[in-house]
């Protein structure tokens, strides 16, 4: 029996309602005459408290609320790829026809089109034993996403007693049919599942496997495997936005879910003009065939931002289930968390931190435990991942603030960005003394085997070059850079080239924005056979200044921007004009 | 013409249910100020022109921030001479409804009224204030309205009742005078609209 | 307009701060429309900020001064705060609520507004990307500007934002069609000199036909500056979509709206967040501040710069702090420059415009636009660097190339960034300057432009 209430009580985004002793915790009600959606999240007696995922303006108490019977669910099917949904899964194109250019209310709309036709190859045949989790049959959904059509993961299982030829259908066509203990039942396309739990899996793998996003900073110095958890925090105007970007565009997967969550309206529309009109590096094929955008920004309704992120994790782990790697960005879970503690602060809850409920923390927790990689349930076997990657906007750029440290806890890939390199025009922002990755052991394998075995070794040379710099600044901060041996000051000059050179990435430039694994290792070692030979060179006498002016260092500089990811020979022949220029330097000092 | 009706239109909102001998009252009102807005039409116009070649005459001497301000002081002699017109029309209907019969179907009027009061309240326990001239025909249909009472003191109103919940934390203004003031910014756009003013 | 509305309630239970506790409510809406009436037969208006009960909290915009609890009725309107637009709204003063300030009738309505506006739906926004000359070089060289931007400027007291801000306003008017361009001017808590100046500014350059302002002054009701953005920005909206106008609207100052949100939160005994504001100060904003964009399939835009002071002038103040975690980009004013008698003082280090990238380039303003400005910035903050060395080492102490990086900084300061207030720019002549401080460097100094133009534009010296 659904529960019929009334409304008692109406504070923003926050309503209660008496007569409400039928409804379950989180079970979606609607709200007021003009039926807004909401969830219930506080039972007491038979008082119900809602968080509305829309505008509440105008509603009264007196108004009736009717419970769904059913929990905050997505509906997972073909269609999803390519859409831009709001945080509770509504298509914001949908939206558009029965509103125009304003976010409407209480429109409902099917999350994705029920009566496209999908080509369906079956994989399965009558009197085949499926169970929970297994595929059916595949549909293209897009050029790029080849759709497997699961068993639900909460079905009992049993044997296949009925199922379409290959052919055209759409997601209302009953597909096929199993039978177990008597019972029939039918399966479709689609099902539905509900946000706030997790879909099941087989079992769970250590991450190994890079997620490489063309990003030399991450993929070089700070790497995320997939399957991983990352974390980007930073202040305002530190570039936040434009990694997450660059990571949702280049990153190696096959599905990305871009949540923008409380954040900039023109940002989302970016994404939406840009990435139908940029390739896939590795297939050639838009990236928006590959994406998923969730869009709950920052003026839209704060609960529904609370839900976007569930609504957008659920849909990765979907994706997942059918073995594909899965990239999911949140751009901002801070915002996440404010909408926490505003829904925690009209219930009048005790806080903790700065207003914040005391489940903040728990409630990471959850959603970053949502990563990993897996054997998925059901036949046949399949591997996918999900990695996380959530932006943090750290009040005043402070790390101390409650959100970031409790995301430092749960999370193995710190970006720090650092608003005085913005300030320097140093891009992007990832400070290399600050960030971290508890992953570099695991997937320096999968480089040594791919890429080239002293991969691992030349990253800690560069790296240490880096931190020996930081520490002959303070000197220089003080006596200037004149007062340091040559040595050291070679040190100084090889650290601006990794800075230049490497660290340094214009996600604007054509040829930059991304580096294939092969030219990041190349320019890495060109750097440090640099910083090899410059040491050398020293110790037999030749003048620092010489170094300096060789034109290689130039060249070195500009070849992220120069040499495209199809030229690599171009980088060997830096390596070999290297090699001359310090014979010729070497040269003059002899004849001196 | 298109204005006859429009303004009618318009009074209808007033009055909502009010019967034909009101309307019938105030169609010589209606002739009347239709005569003095087509008059101020054009007066308007004449004083428009004249402001207007008057600006143009000064833009020709001085600079271009003159001939901004000279045309927002036009405009703005426009605007202030279109809302005298839309006063002297209300001017015009109010005094018609006030002088208005107030027997026969008048009674209904005043039953809406009353009943709109009721349901807005949420209560029949009420006590009803009205005017002197209305004072007779309210009294006789308050005996529909178990709980109801007439207030001995009068208001100062047009016409129209208005009714306080006995326990006096509730009242609702619905004097005629209250529905003018709340429908009269659509009503000045209606005939602001005859003056081709307000798009 | 419904119906239902229009019961006054005369049981005040409590007023505190800017709050009106109303009982017995038996019919009223979240967020509604409220007038107050006092004894007296004076006027007030108010909004529901909480509803239940038979309780209605309602927050009076223009303070309780002289309220009490008996003489003071409540009357709910049934709808929520609307503002009356059309175009006759041009060349019109407005005071903080939206009603006439200049002795002249309530505009004659095309349309009634909710002054909340609705958020736009992503999916429907056009992505800014045309250029706004506003002819102030470290503008269009450095920090562009493009229409439908939000793109504040962080100040501090006492500094020339609002000369920045009005010049900006004039300029970037006569760029276009005249007719298709419009200014909406929001004084929120200002004094009334610097509103004055503004009026002033606009009428010199005969941009006031086109402009529509609204001001609450420094002593006008402090509550009032909640609904001072929101009427000027409803009026924005009507002018950019339905009449199809580009719209600057200028906002200052941003601090004190925030001090009014914060004065109603502590009224309410909320949690506050950071320095005492209201944890929801971002949701907040962010409620004004996307209200910047351009719509597909409508012509207009609204282009949004407000201002807001920085206490102390520090940038992590929460204002400062959230506004630019909404905005895209921020024009930072320096005091060391301002000091120094730079105007405008505009510190570029930390300023940036989010919109830039595709507000430049081929087609709009110069294809090595992008390049030059990045070279210039990276050439600054160099500069900036050797200047902290020099203070430290002497001159001495410096290298020969970190002598021309001073060069660099020095000149960018006195012969880019410097302007006369009424020196209108072209970007070509921007453009120039830039490349004229470029080739202070040696060309192996210079990284990050391609070779195509500096052999185009780079001149030794």
């Amino acid at each position: 029996m659904a529960a019929q209430g009334r409304i008692v009580w109406v504070s923003g985004p926050a309503v209660r309602a008496d007569g409400m002793s039928d409804a379950k915790m989180y079970e979606t009600v609607t709200v007021g005459n003009s039926k807004l959606v909401g969830e219930v999240i506080r039972l007491t007696g038979d008082v119900a408290f809602i968080q509305v995922y829309e505008s509440t303006s105008g509603l009264k108490p007196g108004e009736p609320v009717i419970g769904t019977g059913n929990p905050l669910s997505v509906l997972l099917g073909p269609g999803i790829i390519g859409q831009i949904y709001d945080g509770i899964q509504r298509p914001l194109k949908e939206l558009s026809k029965a509103s125009g250019s304003y976010i409407g209310r209480g429109i409902t709309t099917t999350p994705v089109d029920m009566t496209k036709q999908y080509h369906f190859i079956p994989t399965v045949n009558v009197g085949d034993e499926v169970s929970a989790g297994s595929v059916i049959g595949t549909v293209q959904e897009t050029d790029l996403i080849e759709h497997s059509i699961m068993v639900p993961p909460d079905h009992k299982g049993g044997k296949i007693t009925n199922i379409v030829s290959e052919g055209d259908y759409n997601l209302e066509t009953e597909m096929a049919t199993t039978e177990k203990d008597g019972q029939s039942v039918p399966l479709k396309m689609f099902h539905k599942w509900p946000v706030r739990k997790p879909r099941p899996f087989l079992k769970r793998y250590d991450p190994t496997v890079p997620l490489l996003t063309g990003q030399r900073v991450i993929d070089t110095f700070f790497p995320i495997a997939k399957g991983g958890t990352g974390s980007i925090p930073g202040a305002f105007g530190t570039g936040k936005t434009v990694t997450l970007h660059q990571i949702a565009k280049w990153a190696d997967s096959q599905v990305v879910v871009y949540i923008g969550c409380g954040e900039r309206g023109n940002e989302m529309t970016e994404v939406l003009v840009e990435f139908p009109e940029l390739k896939d590096p590795r297939t050639g094929k838009p990236l928006m065939d590959r994406t998923v955008l969730v869009a709950n920004t920052s003026n839209m309704p704060v609960a529904a931002r609370e839900a976007s992120i569930y609504t957008g994790v659920t849909i990765a782990e979907y994706y997942r289930d059918m073995g594909k790697d899965v990239v999911l960005v949140a751009d901002s879970t801070s915002r996440w968390a404010e909408s926490l503690r505003e829904m925690s602060g009209r219930l009048e809850e005790m806080p903790a931190e700065e207003g914040y409920p005391s489940y903040l923390a728990s409630r990471l927790a959850e959603f970053y435990e949502r990563a990993g990689r897996v054997r998925a349930s059901g036949s046949p076997d399949r591997d996918g991942s999900v990695t996380l990657v959530g932006a943090v906007s750290p009040s005043g750029g402070d790390f101390t603030e409650p959100v970031t440290t409790h995301t430092m806890r749960f999370i193995k890939t710190f970006w720090a960005l650092d608003a005085k390199l913005a300030y320097s025009r140093h891009y992007p922002s990832i400070n290399w003394m600050n960030s971290y990755s508890g992953y570099l052991a695991d997937i320096a394998k999968w480089w040594g085997e791919n890429i080239n075995e002293d991969w691992l070794s030349l990253r800690s040379e560069a790296y240490g070059v880096l931190q020996r710099e930081d520490t002959l600044k303070e000197i220089v901060r003080l006596l200037g850079p004149e007062a340091l041996p040559d040595e050291e000051k070679l040190i100084l000059e090889v650290a601006r080239m990794v800075k230049i050179g490497l660290l340094q990435q214009n996600s604007f430039d054509e040829v930059d924005t991304y580096c294939s694994p092969e030219k990041q290792y190349k320019l890495l070692k060109l750097l440090v056979d640099f910083y090899k030979r410059g040491q050398q060179a020293l110790k037999e006498g030749t003048e620092l200044a010489d170094i300096r002016a060789m034109p290689i260092v130039g060249s070195m500089l500009k070849a992220r921007m120069d040499v495209k990811d199809d030229e690599m020979p171009k980088l060997d022949q830096l390596e070999v004009d290297m090699q001359e220029q310090f014979k010729s330097i070497a040269g003059v000092k002899v004849q001196n | 013409m298109a204005s006859d009706s429009a303004l009618e239109g318009t009074i209808d909102k007033i009055l909502g249910q009010t019967e034909s001998n009101i309307l019938s009252g105030l169609d010589s009102a209606l002739s009347e100020s239709k005569q003095s807005l087509d008059d101020s039409v054009i007066t308007l116009e004449q004083e428009y022109d004249q402001i207007i070649s008057n600006g143009k005459k000064e833009a020709d001497k001085i600079e271009k921030q003159i001939i901004g301000s000279s045309d927002i002081e036009s405009r703005n002699k426009k605007l202030t001479t279109v809302e005298e017109s839309i006063d002297k029309v209300f001017t015009k209907a109010i005094e018609e409804i006030s002088n208005a019969d107030r027997s026969g179907d008048y009674s209904n009027l005043i039953k809406s009224l009353l009943d709109e009061s009721t349901k807005i309240l949420g209560t029949t326990e009420i006590t009803v204030f009205t005017n002197s001239k209305d004072k007779d025909v309210v009294q006789s249909t308050l005996s529909q309205y178990p709980g109801a009472e007439l207030s001995s003191e009068t208001i100062d109103c047009l016409g129209g009742v208005k009714v306080k919940s006995k326990d006096g934390a509730m009242t609702f203004d619905n004097t005629i005078d209250a529905k003018i003031e709340r429908l009269k910014p659509l009503i000045r756009k209606d005939i602001a609209t005859q003056f081709g003013v307000g798009n | 307009m419904s119906a239902e509305g229009g019961v006054q309630y005369s049981k005040i239970a409590e007023i505190k701060g800017p709050l009106v506790v109303v009982d017995d409510v038996s019919n009223a809406a979240f967020d509604e429309l409220v007038e107050i009436e006092t004894n007296e037969g004076e006027r007030r208006l108010g909004k529901v900020l909480e509803v239940g009960n038979g309780k209605a909290i309602v927050q009076v915009f223009e303070g309780t001064t002289g309220l009490s609890i008996s003489g003071t009725n409540a009357k709910f309107v049934g709808k929520v705060m609307e503002m009356p637009v059309s175009r006759e709204v041009l060349g019109r003063v407005f005071d903080g609520l939206g009603r006439p300030k200049d002795g002249l009738p309530d505009p004659i309505a095309d349309q009634f507004i909710d002054i909340n506006g609705e958020p736009m739906n992503p999916e429907q926004r056009e992505y800014p990307k045309d250029f706004i000359q506003t002819g102030v070089s470290v503008i269009d060289g450095m920090i562009t500007l493009v229409r439908g931007q939000k793109l504040p400027i962080f100040s501090g007291s006492g500094m020339s934002h609002n000369l920045v801000a009005a010049q900006i306003a004039r300029q970037a008017s006569v760029i276009g069609k005249q007719d298709d361009f419009a200014v909406v001017f929001a004084a929120i808590g200002v004094q009334y000199s610097e509103a004055e100046y503004f009026r002033r500014s606009l009428e010199e350059s005969g941009a006031l036909k086109r402009s529509v302002l609204f001001l609450n002054t420094a002593d006008d009701p402090a509550i009032e500056r909640i609904i001072t953005p929101r009427v000027a920005l409803t009026v924005a909206e009507y002018l950019a979509f339905e009449l199809g106008m580009h719209v600057l609207v200028i906002l200052t100052d941003m601090t004190n709206y925030a001090e009014a949100l914060r004065e109603i939160s502590a009224a309410r005994e909320e949690v506050p967040g950071r320095k005492g504001y209201p944890g929801y100060l971002y949701t907040d904003l962010s409620t004004i501040y996307e209200r910047a964009g351009k719509l597909n399939g409508k012509k207009g835009s609204v282009t949004q710069v407000p201002i807001l002071s920085m206490p102390s002038d520090d940038i992590t103040h929460p204002i400062p702090d959230l506004t630019g975690y909404i905005t895209e980009g921020q024009v930072v004013l320096g005091r060391d420059l301002f000091r120094q008698g730079v105007y405008p003082p505009v510190n570029i280090l930390m300023s940036l415009s989010r919109l830039m990238k595709d507000g430049i380039g081929e087609g709009s303003t110069r294809a090595d636009h992008g390049e030059v400005s990045n070279q210039v910035y990276d050439a600054y903050s160099r500069a900036q660097e050797v200047r902290a060395l020099a203070g430290i080492v002497g001159k001495a102490g410096l290298t020969e190339i970190d002598l021309k990086y001073m060069d660099v900084g020095d000149a960018f300061e006195k012969e880019f960034l410097s302007q006369a207030t009424d020196e209108n720019r072209t970007i070509e002549e921007t453009l120039g300057i830039l490349w004229k401080i470029v080739s202070k460097l040696p060309k192996n100094e210079i990284t990050k432009i391609k070779d195509k133009y500096i052999d185009q534009y780079y001149k030794e010296q």
